[in-house]
Parts: C-alpha cells; structure tokens; sequence
C-alpha cells in the first residue's frame, strides 16, 4: 500500500526517469541527423533513379541507414537495458548485381530507414511533452514566488496553453518583461491572485512534475516499440536462424553419429574378428603337419580357446554397436524400450510409463536416447543411490523427465553430453530444462512434440 | 628375425606376438603409438616393424606418417603397414621413394599364418609386400589397366599382380601351380610388352611395375 503512495513520489528521481531523460537528449541530434540523412537519401536516390547512380546510391544509403540503426540499438541497451536481437548480418550475392540487388532487397535496410524516418516526428515530440512537464510543473510549483515578485497586474498566461511559451519566452527574455507576465489565471477573469488560488497552482504543478516522469515513459515506450518492431530481428528471420543452427546440428550430430559407430566396429569388433582369424589360422596350421610347423594339437587347442572367447566377445561388442545405431526394443515402442534400459541401468531406476498417443519414431528415438544419455550421466557423476524416469505422451506432446538423488550441480553448459542433448532436442523443436541445485536433487527435463 | 609392433587394439596385438614368438620371431617391444614406435625403434633397431595406420591421438593415419619418418632415420629397417582398409593413397606415399623393406597389408591377411610370416620376412630382407587388394586398386586407377587388359593375357595379369605383391618366381609359381620356368617367360613376355627393362631382383621388378602403373 505504502508502495502505491510513495512511488509516484520517488518517480520523479528514480534512476531509470534520468537515464530515459538522458537517452532523449543524447538521441534527439541521432533522430535529426537520420531523419534528414533518410528522407534526403531516399529522394535523391529516386531523382536519380534514371541514371545509374540512382539505385546503388540507394542501396548503399540503404546499408548505411542499417548502420544508424544499430548506433540506435546500441544507444538504447546502453541507456534504456533494452536488450534487442540485431538483425541478421547483411549477406550480400557475388558480383556487384548481386550485391545491389542483396541490398536492395534487404528488409532490415528498409526497416532501419523506416525507423529514422518515424523517429524525429517521435523525438520532437516526446521532448515536447518533457519540457512543458517539467518546465511548467517548476514554473508552478514555484509560483508565489513569481507571483510576489511581480505583483498584482495584466496578465498575459493562460493557465494550461500559454505557460510552456512563457516559459521559452521567460528564459529569453529580461526580468521586468516576465513580471508583468506571470500572474496565472483560472478564466478570463479569475486570476491566481490570492493564497489559496497561489497554493492551488502549487498543487497543479506538484501533479505535473510527478506525472512527467510517466509520461516520458510512455512516450520513451512508444520508441521502445518502434526498435522492437524496425530495429529488431524479425521472427521469420530469427526462425530460419533457428532452423539453419538446428539443420547444421543435425548433420554434424550424424555425421558425428556415423565416425562414432565406425571407430567402434574398426577398434572392437574388426580387432576381435582379425584376432580371431589369426588365432584360427595358426591352430589348423598346427593341425596340418606342415613342414615348418610342428604338429601341436594341444596348441591348437588353446588357440581355438581363445578363439572361442574372442568370438564371444565381438558378438556382445557388435550387439552393443548394434543397439547404439537401433535399440531393437524401440520397435515394441517407447516404454518398452525404456523398461530394457531403466533395467540395465548401474544406478536402481523406476519406470513410469504413461503413453497414451504413440510419438513418431523419430521423436521416440531421441526420447530415448536422451534417456540413455541422462541415466549414463546418473550413473558417471550423480553419485546418486536411485533415480526415476517418467514419460506421459499425449495431447501432442511428449514429456521425459530422469530425477536422481544425487549431489546435483548438473549444468547445460558443460560436458557430460549435455549440450549435445540440447541441440538434438531443439532440433526437433523441444525444450531441455535442468534444475540441478549443488547437493541435488537432479530433474531434467526433455519436453518433445510428439512428431517431429 | 627381430620385430617391433605397434598396434592399438591390444587383443590383436597380444595375439600378433604370441604368434610371432610362437613362430621363433622375438618380438622387442610392442607398442600403442606412433611416439613409441621411433622410441623403441631407435632403442632395439629391429630387423622389421609391423604399424597400424590409425592409431591414437587422432586415429587417421598416424601410423602411416611414423612409418615414413621411420624410413627416413632407420632406411634399414623393414615396415610393414597394417591396416583394416587399403587407401591407394596411403599406399602412393609410403612407396614414393623406394619400395625396398615396404609392406602394406589388410589385417586379414594374418589369418593365412604361414603367408603372413614370409611376407614380414621379405619386408625384413628388404623386399616389398603388397596386399593383392593395394595392387588391384593400383591396377585398377590406373589408366593404363585397360591397356594392360588389351595387351596381356589373363595368365600375364595374374603373373603381373603377383609381382606387383612383391613375391619371388618360386612363390608366383607355387600360388599358380605351376613351374617356375613357365612363371619365367611369362615375366618376360610382360617385361617385354610393357616395355620395361628385365630385372632379377624382386624388388626392382615391383618397382618397375609399380612406376608403370602410377605413370598411368
């Protein structure tokens, strides 16, 4: 309650009123010098559109009010904290016509001079306003003294219009002129000549200073809007941003995906099957009385052992690649799948299934290697004793939530996968969140459309 | 003869030198990396090495780049590179200069025991072995196999690969079963249609053919 009360008085010297005060004066010569650089710019280009300086001149004004836009941009995080994505940078075609007609056809350069070109008008007026605020509610607030000093007399301001020019006309002129001006009047013929009158004047400009600060703001809003909506990245633009990013992510990811599975059939499984070629060839030449080697059933035997073993070692290191590329159980679908692995996890881990609309297989790939993934993470750095995985798939959407009791401390940012999580999810449009305090608990969280 | 390994997947390499030790080869040190393989080499000075071409840091072709440097500061010991695949490219560079003491086999080849070991043997005498997979590739990039294919016979090509390999007329006419005065004119008659001076030595033959494939 006390807030209510108390801020609009505190207004008027909070920081943020000066630095939007600030931010008008140090832009209103920026809105100057682009509004003429844009509107001259513009029609000199079109005057001289039939010759052949008309459209480059007007590509590189184009370019250059792009610059003055982001001087703009700058200007207003510095002073106003208002933090805008800057527009994708010019990318220009090959050639000079590519560049002309890459320029030409650049939105964000056209926005920008749109925005110099709304932003005088904005200027002037916004400056208007603060200078009657705050000039006219200084003027008021300190009537009596204007009014005593001046006395009785002809009266010249009208309460409401006149005061600003008074103001200018005040400042320019000398002392004995503004005496004869200052006595305020209600109506043509009720002047605040008297105390009380004097006191409510006071008032009136105790409300006006009080009000300027919110008035600025709102105006400084309006310019606030503007930058958003001219100077800003546009959401198409940011979209396609996003899905360039996620498109490059995906095919570095299976490429990554694919020298991954190679090395691991190159070290493990051709290493074993080559052994084992090798330690068959040298049992049957033990068996094949040969000249230069000696008959050895026995060798042959232990070499056939090993062989064995080697055998049986490449078959579960190929299931494993096999599962890596393809988790087979994936095929019965996604809480199948989970069920096999929630199994074979190090750490004890519960199941709660509840899928009512069946995801695409694509999506049920990545929930369930992000699952895969996160329980690894458990086991390697949680140190936690139990963890639970939950997935709900319906009303189109798809949520895989691993909790673990562990020491948390878990970050997007670094290591342990969990960047490469991120991208593969956004890349589906999902969303990966981690709340991972330091002591834990861990919950991530993998929310996935249902198809992608 | 006395070998050193480098080879990083561990189950095959204990298996290489039970095999090489079992066959009266000792094996001086058996290594992991590129890095350790000139250590050992300058230490043991080993009669032949046997490198895998991916090995750590990087898993490309370090093998391949310790073997060439190998060459460089010990000419005299033999190399013979192992690999999973044969890149012709690999194979172009590590027989640049010279072929004498190279060898560049497919890790399948070890399962024939016996083959294996005289192929390490001619590389240690300073010979060339050359998986018949690297000289078909050889064969087959260049420009000249169709010519050959026009102007040798079948049992010529097969004679040609042979040398190509790096294996002795004895040898050439044991895998074709056939006598070594047969394999014989049938070198000559390639020397002779190629256009290439006769040579007795085994390793200058494979150079020569080898130059007349590349020239291609």
């Amino acid at each position: 309650m006390s807030g209510v009360i108390t801020r609009p008085l505190r207004e008027p010297f909070a920081r943020r009123t000066w630095a939007e005060a600030l931010y008008l004066v140090l832009t209103f010569p920026l809105a100057v010098a682009g509004f003429v650089f844009a509107l001259v710019s513009f029609c000199l280009a079109v005057l001289l559109a039939i010759t052949f300086i008309g459209l480059p001149l007007l590509a590189a004004t184009g370019l250059a009010a792009r610059r003055l836009g982001a001087v703009q941009r700058w200007l207003a995080r510095l002073m106003l904290g208002q933090q805008v994505a800057p527009p994708p940078p010019f990318a220009a075609q090959p050639g000079l016509f590519g560049w002309l007609g890459s320029a030409l056809r650049d939105p964000a350069s056209w926005r920008a001079r749109a925005y110099l070109l709304v932003k005088l008008p904005l200027a002037v007026f916004t400056v208007y306003v603060a200078a009657v605020c705050w000039g006219v509610g200084l003027f008021w607030l300190t009537y009596p003294i204007w009014w005593r000093s001046s006395g009785p007399g002809p009266v010249r301001a009208n309460m409401f219009l006149d005061a600003a020019a008074l103001i200018f006309r005040g400042v320019s002129s000398t002392g004995p002129r503004l005496a004869h001006e200052v006595t305020v009047h209600f109506r043509e013929d009720v002047y605040a000549d008297t105390w009380p009158r004097a006191v409510l004047v006071q008032l009136a400009g105790l409300v006006l200073l009080l009000a300027a600060p919110w008035a600025v703001r709102g105006l400084v809003s309006v310019d606030r809007w503007l930058i958003r909506g001219l100077l800003a990245r546009t959401r198409g633009s940011e979209r396609v941003r996003e899905l360039e990013r996620a498109r490059a992510q995906v095919v570095e990811d299976s490429a990554a995906t694919l020298r991954r599975i190679e090395r691991d059939l190159h070290d493990g499984t051709q290493a074993q099957l080559a052994t084992l070629a090798m330690n068959l060839g040298q049992a049957k030449e033990k068996l094949e009385h040969r000249a230069n080697v000696p008959f050895d059933p026995a060798g042959a035997l232990d070499l056939i052992d090993t062989a064995h073993r080697h055998t049986k070692e490449a078959l579960a290191e190929l299931r494993d690649i096999a599962r890596g590329i393809h988790p087979p159980a994936l095929d019965l679908g996604l809480d199948a799948a989970l069920a096999t692995l929630v199994a074979r996890s190090a750490v004890p881990t519960v199941l709660h299934a509840d899928i009512r609309d069946r995801p695409s297989r694509a999506i049920e790939t990545i929930a369930y290697y992000s699952a895969a993934e996160l329980l690894a993470n458990v086991a390697k750095h949680s140190h936690a004793e139990h963890a639970t995985v939950e997935v709900t798939a319906r009303d189109g959407a798809l949520c895989l939530q691993v909790n673990d009791d562990g020491i948390g401390g878990a970050h997007p940012g670094t290591g342990s996968g969990l960047p490469g999580l991120n991208h593969r999810v956004r890349a589906v449009d999902g969303d990966l969140s981690i709340s991972s305090p330091p002591g834990g608990p861990t919950v991530v969280r993998v929310d996935l459309p249902l198809h992608a | 003869m006395r070998v050193v390994i480098a080879e990083d997947a561990t189950v095959f390499r204990d298996g290489l030198v039970r095999l090489l030790e079992e066959r009266g080869h000792p094996v001086v040190a058996a290594v992991a990396d590129g890095d350790a393989l000139a250590t050992a080499v300058a230490e043991h000075r080993p009669d032949v090495t046997v490198v895998d071409i991916r090995m750590p840091p990087t898993y490309t072709d370090e093998g391949l780049r310790a073997a060439i440097a190998l060459r460089r500061e010990h000419p005299g010991v033999g190399v013979l590179m192992f690999s999973q695949y044969v890149e012709t490219r690999y194979a172009a560079q590590l027989l640049a200069d010279n072929s004498a003491g190279v060898g560049y086999l497919l890790k399948d080849r070890v399962a024939d025991v016996s083959d294996f070991v005289d192929a390490l043997g001619r590389v240690a005498e300073g010979g060339t072995a050359l998986d018949p997979e690297v000289v078909r590739q050889l064969v087959g990039a260049s420009d000249r196999a169709q010519a050959l294919n026009a102007v040798l016979t079948a049992r010529e090509h097969e004679v040609l690969a042979l040398m190509a390999e790096g294996r002795s007329n004895a040898a050439i006419a044991e895998a074709l079963a056939v006598g070594e005065g047969t394999v014989e004119k049938h070198v000559a008659s390639i020397f002779a249609k190629l256009g290439l001076p006769a040579s007795h030595s085994d390793n200058r033959r494979v150079l020569a053919v080898l130059h007349y494939l590349r020239a291609g």
